[in-house]
């Protein structure tokens, strides 16, 4: 692993309080996956799966984190996404979420699918609304609760509008803005960059960091077989994918194969990361470990 | 092809390999790809093209156009046993005047009506049931009823309920509750797991669930299902005031006129029923567009 580097003082545009002080702490263990296995008609699809995500602290910052769970297609990735959101219950082993370290279970994780869900029937303040009475907010709390992510989101001017007048963005921003009227801790995505043309993933790449930087307690978990977009905001990257036996042939069932260390990298909480020359070496040293996955 | 959108790249690429700007006219010629907007030249060619966007005026036009070449085709059929249009309007005033052709009618308008609730009532709460296992098979064997002909259940329904008005109600809720508690059921079996997912990500209760996502998100289908299943009711009414002839009704009128081959009441009789189920059909969709406005927004054909 690349010793840490300290990075160079940089502007930050999108809130996070600036800082020279790239040291961090990782604390107690946020999300913990012990052994998670799945398989479908017999045929396994998740084999053994660990993985720990801790809570990771930076001195004088409200930092959140955000962890990329990287994979090609067909690697179990939205088995693991429904697992982690308590959608579905692995046949052996668990997942533990939070500080007291429970069962996850569904409604426990904000979940961002990856066709940004959100009640057709329901105006954009309805969406958040009926989200909000979930949680026991009624009438003018959950108006108030609604607005200010509205306006934290840029959805104000788009409040009374359905699903189906939205743009792609507008309707994912609408659908993250949903989950957080109810879950404000951690947030899962499902190819959150699927479908977006460069401009728009730029988009959602700063609105990711713009939350996780104003939120300590903020941790976006992401999905993705996008390793360009995950590496310029993830401060962790894990990637999945399948054993070989000796004859070079896939294994059925895929597990953790790799794991990086973005900020150890000197490739988080930075802007233009994608213009470092460690960004190209890191992205091209997973996409050559693709294949052999 | 357009000169201006058909510029190669290596017509335009400078020698130097900076990027080259493509002109304006080359991104709005791209726009239009695709588009389903007819070209001027199309004209009226466009109607008989697949998927063209055809202006509302120019489709009211369409219509008339059709209706009168339909009258065209009455006036001048061959067939002497069909009546003129004249004798069949001849034939309303004479059957509203006289005849109490109203009076008929709004004995089976409020026939239909009282059906269409009753069977509203039963197959929507069926159907919504339908979320707990144990009313599935019951729906299931409530929906082969389709297959049953009302002559048979006419003695049962006469010995639960008595004759006349009542036995007229319940065999034709029967009627269309069969077919009402199917499409709903496939309705409801159609809503995909995903819906169903994220009302639990947002901690909703399975409860809450039922109410969120399988009656307010089926809403503006449930109202599609009314629409046909009322239409439907007007198919099979005169079938029931046939059968059930001391209730009254519009339908027992029909078959008196047709019994004495008297066409020209016959077909008025029909237009009515057609403008009356027109009116009702439209209400209808009047009624899902204002209560659920969101059901339109994306179709290709509003």
């Amino acid at each position: 692993m690349a010793a840490p580097t300290v990075l160079p003082l940089f502007r930050s545009d999108i809130g996070a309080k600036m800082t020279t002080d790239f040291s961090y702490q990782l604390r107690e263990t946020l999300v913990h996956l012990e052994g998670v296995s799945k398989s479908y008609d017999g045929t396994p699809i998740l084999r053994d799966v660990n993985l720990e995500i801790k809570n990771l602290v930076r001195p004088d910052c409200l930092q959140g984190q955000v962890v990329a769970l990287l994979g090609p297609s067909g690697m179990g990735k939205t088995t693991l996404f429904r697992i982690l959101a308590g959608l579905e219950t692995p046949d052996s082993g668990q997942v533990l979420m939070g500080g007291e370290q429970k069962t996850v279970r569904s409604g426990q994780v904000g979940v961002v699918a990856q066709h940004y869900p959100l009640f057709a029937h329901r105006t954009v303040l309805g969406n958040l609304a009926v989200a909000g009475k979930q949680i026991g907010l009624k009438g003018s709390a959950a108006r108030d609760k609604a607005a200010d992510l509205l306006e934290r989101f840029g959805l104000t001017e788009h409040s009374d509008k359905y699903p189906a007048q939205l743009s792609g963005g507008q309707r994912q921003r609408a659908a993250i803005a949903q989950q957080f009227m109810c879950s404000d801790a951690f947030l899962l995505m499902d190819e959150p960059f699927s479908g977006l043309d460069i401009l728009a993933q730029e988009t959602l790449i700063r609105f990711i960091h713009d939350i996780v930087s104003k939120d300590e307690l903020m941790t976006f978990i992401l999905i993705t077989h996008d390793i360009s977009a995950a590496l310029q905001i993830a401060d962790t990257v894990w990637v999945l994918g399948r054993d070989r036996n000796e004859s070079g042939n896939p294994l059925p069932g895929a597990r953790v194969q790799a794991s990086f260390n973005l900020i150890e990298r000197g490739l988080a909480w930075h802007e233009d990361i994608a213009a470092l020359p460690e960004f190209g070496i890191l992205r091209q040293e997973i996409r050559e470990l693709f294949p052999r996955l | 092809m357009n000169t201006e959108s058909t510029v190669m790249a290596s017509d335009t690429a400078p020698a130097n390999g900076s990027p080259t700007l493509v002109p304006a006219t080359h991104s709005s010629a791209a726009l239009k790809v695709g588009d389903r907007t007819p070209k001027p030249s199309e004209g009226l060619l466009s109607l008989f093209l697949p998927n063209r966007h055809v202006a509302f005026p120019l489709l009211i036009l369409v219509g008339l156009v059709e209706a009168a070449l339909f009258l065209a085709l009455w006036v001048l059929s061959p067939y002497d046993v069909l009546p003129t249009p004249l004798e069949v309007l001849s034939a309303l005033g004479r059957l509203w005047m006289t005849q109490g052709l109203g009076q008929e009618l709004a004995t089976s308008f409020g026939l239909n009506l009282q059906a269409l609730l009753w069977s509203s009532l039963i197959s929507l709460g069926l159907a919504y049931l339908t979320v707990l296992p144990v009313f599935r098979p019951l729906v299931t064997a409530i929906s082969k009823g389709r297959f049953l002909s009302l002559a048979g259940f006419t003695f049962i329904f006469t010995l639960m309920v008595g004759g006349g008005r009542p036995l007229q109600v319940t065999l034709l809720t029967f009627a269309i509750t069969v077919f009402y508690v199917t499409s709903m059921a496939s309705v409801i079996a159609a809503i995909p797991r995903s819906e169903f997912e994220h009302a639990r990500t947002l901690r909703m209760s399975e409860g809450r669930i039922v109410w969120e996502v399988v009656i307010l998100g089926t809403a503006d289908k449930a109202f599609e299902v009314l629409r046909q299943n009322a239409a439907m009711g007007w198919m099979m009414l005169s079938l029931i005031e046939g059968i059930v002839r001391s209730g009254g009704g519009i339908g027992a009128m029909l078959l008196a006129e047709s019994k004495h081959f008297a066409l020209a009441e016959v077909f008025a009789i029909q237009l009515v029923i057609l403008i009356v189920g027109m009116v009702q059909d439209y209400s209808i969709e009047w009624l899902r567009r204002l209560c659920c406005p969101y059901s339109v927004l994306t179709l290709e054909r509003k």
